[in-house]
């Protein structure tokens, strides 16, 4: 008995040490998963927000033709958007007073970016992910409620890059994003509980 | 992270204090009134920013169309019939509409003209003024 004992017990460490490699490559695996979300959707609210205080128009074009050169050109000579014109799709949800669309526009993009490097460094995170996901429902309500009083609106969320789609392009894209943020959240949650 | 993002915004805030109205989505110097417009005569050439079928409804006398849905297959239309020196009157449908914001803006950033102007109170306020 004691012979056999032995002789299983460093097959049981064996097999035990292996189930928590296997365990560790999963977890490692799961969380490498999670930060490229991480990154994902920082890239975007970045991009978002860059687009409305930086004029990327003619960046944007050049790298939609793939005319580098020109982009890295582009890149060296931006200049700042005009926050009128983000003002002015804020305005046309026909939700807002004026003044209030003028003082989103200027605030706003810089929220989406600072909230975007919250996610990224994870500094601040669970901030980030809720300042984030509420102002994507606010987004979408607003799309929606603009879509039932009639209104043809220019949203502006990505600046010029977002000004013709359709509006099933932007509720997809902004659900999209939303779904993404909840899986961060639920992800978050499980693995430091409150 | 809301409050840290205050900081940059008060910044830009401070920066395009002379570029943006606080109390109006059109700066006062690009408004104009229907008496306003009138005034001006032959030295300014109407655009019409709203959709075709109201264009073909009823339209300012001498107005061009140049509308959104169909801004590239319109605008050489527009800019071969106007003149360089010829103030732009845009306007849409009423008080509320965007259109003619949108379309003055396009035409001083992707046709680069100045002199665009935005008609206060749009079609309503020119019927008005003017049956």
């Amino acid at each position: 008995m004691n012979e056999t004992s032995n002789v299983q017990r460093p097959t049981l460490n064996v097999e035990s040490s292996a189930s928590v490699t296997t365990s560790t490559i999963k977890n490692q695996k799961s969380y490498i998963f999670w930060r490229i979300l991480d990154f994902v959707l920082a890239g975007i609210f970045i991009f978002a927000g860059l687009s409305k205080i930086l004029d990327l128009d003619r960046l944007i074009a050049d790298l939609q033709q793939l005319q580098f050169a020109s982009a890295l050109a582009d890149l060296r000579n931006l200049s700042p958007a005009s926050p009128a014109e983000f003002a002015s799709g804020i305005d046309n949800f026909k939700i807002l007073p004026w003044p209030v669309s003028v003082a989103l526009a200027f605030y706003l993009p810089w929220l989406e970016i600072f909230c975007a490097l919250a996610l990224v460094f994870r500094f601040l995170y669970r901030g980030a992910l809720a300042i984030l996901s509420a102002s994507i429902v606010v987004f979408t309500l607003g799309i929606l409620a603009a879509k039932v009083r009639g209104l043809d609106i220019t949203c502006g969320c990505f600046g010029h890059a977002s000004q013709h789609w359709s509006f099933p392009a932007h509720l997809v894209t902004n659900l999209a994003i939303l779904a993404g943020l909840l899986l961060l959240w639920v992800w978050n949650r499980l693995a430091r509980p409150l | 992270m809301a409050a840290l993002a205050l900081l940059p915004a008060a910044g830009e805030a401070i920066y395009f204090r002379d570029k943006i109205s606080w109390r109006s989505a059109i700066a006062p110097s690009e408004m104009l009134t229907v008496e306003q417009a009138r005034g001006w005569g032959d030295a300014a050439i109407w655009v019409d920013a709203r959709p075709d079928d109201e264009f073909a409804s009823d339209h300012v006398p001498g107005a061009i169309s140049l509308n959104e849905d169909r801004w590239n297959e319109l605008l050489p239309q527009f800019l071969a019939v106007w003149a360089p020196g010829k103030k732009i009157i845009v306007y849409c449908s009423s008080l509320s509409c965007n259109a003619s914001r949108e379309v003055a803006r396009r035409l001083r950033k992707e046709a680069q003209l100045s002199d665009v102007f935005v008609l206060e109170g749009g079609w309503e306020a020119w019927l008005k003024k003017n049956r």
